[in-house]
Order: C-alpha cells, then sequence, then structure tokens
C-alpha cells in the first residue's frame, strides 16, 4: 500500500515525431493510501495509458512517478508491487485456478502457509473456493476474470490494484455484487483501488474520487457529488449524469444574471470580470422542477414528451427553440401543455468557453 | 435434400479413406511377397491370394556380406540427426520467434517483417542453390560425411519453419499473458519461460511435427553431404534398388521409415483429441 505521486506526467507514443501527438497531455495528480478512484472518460481519452504508466508497462514521456515518495519512474514493472487487472480476462492456461491464484506470491517467494491461507481468502470473497482445483481453462470468461481479479487482490502489501474495466464480460448481477466485494475489500484492507470505466454509474458508485479525462487531458477530479453538481467543463457536465447536464447559450445581463430566450435567471455566479458576453447556463434536470410558490427563475415552457422511467418521470420540454429535460417524482402531477418550470439559482453552473466560471 | 448431402458427404469420406489406406495395404501385402508373387498378377489376400514369406523384412537387417542392406544404422542416424537438429531448431527458433513477435528490430529499412520472412525465404530457393555452399562449407570445417555435419545443415533447413510458425503463433497470445505475469512479479525471463512458453505448447507441437516430418523425409542433402562414414534412411532405401527392383524389400523400408512418422501423428491425435489444442489462448 502507498501514496502515489503522478508529478507532470505526460506521454506521446511518437514522442521522436516533429510533431508528436500527446495520448497524455502534461497534469499531476497524487492517490492517498486507501482511496478508491475512478478514472472515467470516452474510450481513447488516455485511461489505459495512464494505468500503463503507474504500473510500469508504458514509461512516461515526461514526468515522475513517486510510490510514497520514492522515485519509480525507472523501475521495472516486476519491482514496483502492483497489480493490474485488464478488460479481457488473462489467465494462465497451463495451471488451475489455485496455481494462478497463488502465482504472485510465488513469484514473490512466499511460504506455502501464508499463500494457502491468502488464496483460500480471496477464493472465498470471489466465489471461486469450489473451483480450486479445476483447470483455469475450464472456467466460464466471468469466472476467468474473477480469478484475473483475485491474483490483483491475493497480495495483501501491493502499491495498488489498478483495474482497467474489469467488469465488461461480467453479467450485470455479478457485476453489483463484485463492485460491492470490491469496496468491502478496500474498507477491510485498505488496498488502493484505482478503477478505470467509461460508464459513469460505475464510477460514481464505485469510487470516492473521480477522474474524469477527456483527449487525453485531465478534466476535473473530485467527488461524485462535486462532478455531478459542479461540473468544471461543459465536457463534464454532459459526460456526468443522465439525462446529460442542460447547458443553454446565453447572455449576461446583470453582475449575477443571465438571459436565456428574454427570460431573466439569476445565478450565485459572479459575472462581472466575463471577456465575453456569450455564455452557457448549465443546470442538471434533477434540479429542475415544476414551480409552486417560488417568485423568480421560472421559465414558460410547452411539454413536449413525458417518459415514466420506473423510478421517476422525464419531462422533455420545448422553450422556443430550446430543450428542456427535467427529472420529477412518479407522483408529480403534469400538466398536458404549459408549465411554468423553477430553476434555482443555487444549482446553476455558469460556463464561459465551454469552462465553469 | 439433407439424405443427398449425407450420402455425399460419406462418399467422399469412403473414396478419401481408399485414396489413402490403399497404398499402405498395397505396401503392407507387397512386403510379405517374393518374386513370383509379385510378378503372378494383382493378389491381396495372404494364404490364400499367395504365400507370405518374410525374405522381404530380412534383406533390410541382414549385413550387405549376406546379401542385404542392413538399414539399422542408417535408420537410427536418422532417427538421430533429425531429432536432434529439430530439438535445437525449436529451441533457438522459438526465442526467435519470441523476439520477432514481442519487440521491435529496426536495422535501416529492415524491420521485424522483413528479418521473419529472410527466415523463411531460406525455403524458398531452391535446395540445389545451397548444395554447393553448404558442401565448400562442411568441407573446410571438416564436416563432410559426418552426423555433426548434417545436424548442422538441418538446423539451418528447419529453424525456418519453427520461426515462421512460432512468430505467427506468438503474434496470437495475447500481450497481455506477458504483461501480467511482469505485474505478478516475474522479470522478462520468467514471464516467457513460465507463463508464455507453456501457454505457446500447441504452437510449439506443431513446428516441432514439421521439424520433424521435413528432417526425417530429406534425401537430397543427406545424399549429398555424405558418402561411406555415414548414411541416413532415405539415401539408404535408394541403394535397395537393382536391376531387378526388389518391390518386397522396398515395401518393407517404406513403411519402417513411415512408422517414426505415423507415431508423430498418433501422439499429436491424442493430444488434438484431448482439446489441449484448443482454446489455449482466452
Amino acid at each position: 500500500m502507498a501514496k502515489i505521486d503522478l508529478s507532470n506526467i505526460s506521454h506521446s507514443y511518437n514522442p521522436n515525431d516533429p510533431n508528436p501527438v500527446y495520448a497524455l497531455n502534461p497534469f499531476s495528480m497524487t492517490w492517498e493510501n486507501g482511496n478508491r478512484y475512478a478514472i472515467l472518460g470516452p474510450s481513447g481519452c488516455g485511461k489505459t495509458t495512464m494505468l500503463n504508466i503507474v504500473s510500469g508497462l508504458v514509461r512516461p514521456s515526461a514526468g515522475r512517478i513517486l510510490f510514497d515518495d520514492k522515485d519509480v519512474t525507472d523501475l521495472k514493472t516486476e519491482d514496483r508491487n502492483i497489480a493490474q487487472v485488464f478488460q479481457f480476462p488473462v489467465i494462465y492456461n497451463t495451471m488451475t485456478v489455485y496455481e494462478n491464484l497463488a502465482f504472485p506470491l510465488k513469484c514473490r517467494d512466499f511460504s506455502k502457509s501464508k499463500t494457502d491461507e491468502r488464496v483460500n481468502s480471496v477464493a472465498e470473497t470471489l466465489n471461486l473456493k469450489s473451483f480450486l482445483n479445476s483447470p483455469a481453462r475450464k472456467l466460464t470468461a466471468d469466472q476467468k476474470q474473477l480469478i484475473s481479479l483475485g491474483r490483483g487482490l491475493v497480495r495483501e502489501d501491493v502499491a495498488a490494484v489498478l483495474m482497467d474495466e474489469p467488469l465488461t464480460v461480467i453479467d450485470p448481477d455479478l457485476k453489483f455484487r463484485l463492485r460491492r466485494n470490491l469496496k468491502e475489500i478496500n474498507e477491510q484492507y485498505k488496498t488502493t483501488l484505482v478503477y478505470v470505466t467509461h460508464d459513469q454509474n460505475e464510477a460514481m458508485t464505485f469510487a470516492d474520487n473521480i477522474i474524469v479525462m477527456s483527449e487525453g487531458e485531465v478534466v476535473q477530479t473530485g467527488s461524485p457529488k462535486e462532478l455531478f453538481e459542479r461540473p468544471n467543463t461543459t465536457f463534464v457536465g454532459y459526460f456526468i449524469g443522465s439525462p446529460a447536464m442542460n447547458l443553454f447559450e446565453s447572455e449576461a445581463s446583470s453582475n449575477d444574471s443571465v438571459k436565456i430566450n428574454n427570460t431573466l435567471i439569476k445565478t450565485h455566479t459572479n459575472l462581472s470580470n466575463l471577456k465575453t458576453r456569450n455564455i452557457k447556463l448549465g443546470i442538471r434536470s434533477e434540479f429542475i422542477k415544476i414551480a409552486r410558490n417560488q417568485n423568480e427563475n421560472l421559465i414558460d415552457v410547452n411539454v413536449e414528451k413525458v417518459e415514466d422511467l420506473g423510478n421517476y418521470k422525464l419531462i422533455t420540454a420545448k422553450m422556443g427553440d430550446l430543450t428542456i429535460k427535467s427529472k420529477v417524482t412518479r407522483e408529480t402531477e403534469i400538466p398536458n401543455q404549459n408549465v411554468k418550470l423553477h430553476i434555482p439559482a443555487e444549482k446553476c453552473c455558469v460556463y464561459e468557453d465551454n469552462k465553469l466560471i | 435434400m439433407n439424405k443427398l448431402y449425407i450420402f455425399l458427404k460419406y462418399f467422399f469420406i469412403v473414396v478419401w479413406t481408399v485414396f489413402v489406406v490403399a497404398p499402405f495395404l498395397w505396401a503392407l501385402t507387397t512386403s510379405f511377397k517374393d518374386f513370383q508373387s509379385v510378378n503372378g498378377g494383382v493378389t491381396y489376400i495372404p494364404w490364400v491370394d499367395f504365400e507370405p514369406n518374410l525374405e522381404g523384412w530380412k534383406v533390410l537387417i541382414k549385413s550387405p556380406a549376406k546379401g542385404g542392406v542392413d538399414i539399422i544404422e542408417p535408420y537410427f542416424n536418422s532417427l538421430f540427426v533429425t531429432c536432434t537438429a529439430s530439438l535445437i531448431s525449436i529451441i533457438l527458433g522459438t526465442l526467435s520467434a519470441y523476439a520477432l513477435s514481442r519487440y521491435t528490430f529496426k536495422a535501416g529499412f529492415v524491420k521485424n517483417n522483413d528479418i521473419t520472412f529472410f527466415f523463411i525465404s531460406q525455403r524458398i530457393m531452391p535446395p540445389i542453390v545451397l548444395s554447393i555452399p553448404f558442401f565448400l562449407f562442411l568441407s573446410s570445417i571438416n564436416l563432410l560425411d559426418s552426423l555433426t555435419g548434417l545436424i548442422v545443415v538441418y538446423i539451418v533447413l528447419l529453424m525456418p519453419i519453427a520461426v515462421w510458425i512460432m512468430v505467427d503463433f506468438f503474434n496470437k497470445v495475447p500481450r497481455e499473458i506477458d504483461e501480467t505475469a511482469l505485474i505478478d512479479g516475474c522479470n522478462p525471463y520468467q514471464a516467457f519461460l513460465k507463463v508464455v512458453l507453456p501457454n505457446s505448447i500447441p504452437g510449439l507441437i506443431v513446428a516441432g511435427m514439421f521439424c520433424i516430418i521435413f528432417g526425417w523425409i530429406d534425401f537430397f542433402f543427406a545424399f549429398i553431404l555424405t558418402f561411406t562414414e555415414v548414411q541416413l534412411l532415405p539415401v539408404k532405401i535408394v541403394a535397395l534398388n537393382s536391376s531387378v527392383t526388389p518391390w518386397w524389400s522396398l515395401s518393407a523400408s517404406a513403411l519402417v521409415s513411415v512408422a517414426p512418422l505415423i507415431i508423430v501423428a498418433f501422439i499429436v491425435e491424442r493430444y488434438l483429441s484431448k482439446g489441449n489444442l484448443s482454446g489455449a489462448i482466452k
């Protein structure tokens, strides 16, 4: 277990090219010991590169990696004591499940009794106990992935367990249970877990810190609540949350108000230092409700569609050309046509050049 | 339609089986015949059509002084040369193939694929082109007409096959297996020996099989590079021929020379039927 510092890391796969393309733009970050992190972003945004840099499979073009303040940038993978689980199951076909799980301990000369104890404990957690003596190649894809996961968890002193979309091949039911198991393991053993995913629900339910990435850039780091309520960029607002954040082209009209379609919306943002008057107003559909006694920040909309999505209703409404989405409880009565919606000022995010003010 | 399909399927299987098995049956019956039986028309069933005798087989083990050809020594020479050359070729070929599959080499315009092609190009040129260089080379190091010389030449001939098969095989083994082994604490050599190699046994068996077949059946180099000290089986069998073709002893020697390959095929087939070759990756 270790604190991991990534200091000014950047990486290009063609660094000698006159115009190198960077898979990772320079960033710095600290992963505290024993926390759960999720790296979230669309495919090709540099998530896996970041993991491979930490595990030592890729040497960064620039920057340093420190494990507990010790520089490991030039340390080989096998000497870093790190675990990594890949997207698709990687198992040693010629070995039994027990031998697979014991392999990382065998490579590090653990005693037979310690190996037995750790393998049995991990097999118990992952429901693999009854398969310990079976050849690993005979298991199903999701069981094989559990073995990969088990090999990551079998070492107690591992600096961190890095998981690269590890639950892709696992069915939803087991996925849910495993995520809970991983959380328990993290709480019990204080193992630092880093989980790469492009699924925001996975990230939100698993991690206490989420790193959002886009096109090789770390765009925001924060708790699920922070990312949800105060997205740093319109990309984060759009990428996180279902449905995506409502984003309206708007115009600043005073120090704290914006105009959308000639309707004045008050915000809690200081707009006095704007460089441009063209800005975007962002608000989550969860915070937009049908107006009751409020007398400001109201917008008149025409209800276009109401979808019953089980535990909530999703209203799709129009204000001129603008489309607004609002999540309300199932019990809410929704008039057929014109509705007044309330936009709470404290939940409004204002973006200039797609960045939060 | 379905019945026609089944009929055609079995019809072609039967035709193919006859095509494959008939020469063996012919050789087997002929090996137990004598001059009279061979020249006395088409006969197949022993004791009914003809009286079997072991003359054809005895010739193979009798010394030349007693009118035989004695293939025992050439037989073991062939076994020794083929097995040793195949083993060395597989070891060297596997190491080269792993390097070519996992690491990037570049020397001017020559890259990994060009190096792999260079290996296999050794097999593209006609053997006759290599005969004089090999002859001069072995002669210069005093290895003409020796088992060691033949092994050296056969390694040159068999290693490209091993490299070619194993490069393709390693390319299909996901790199994540090596990476996982490194993460689990192996150094690159241990990762290769403990993880990648055991996963590559099917490829090694296929490469080994091809090396053994090509080594065992070679006549050309065995003929060119040996004289009196050392003889390999194919050359000895040809020496059986005389003005009166001895079909019986030729048939017996053909069966004896094919036997090791049948045994190899049988072992590989057993291995295949156990499912050990399938699902080796992922």
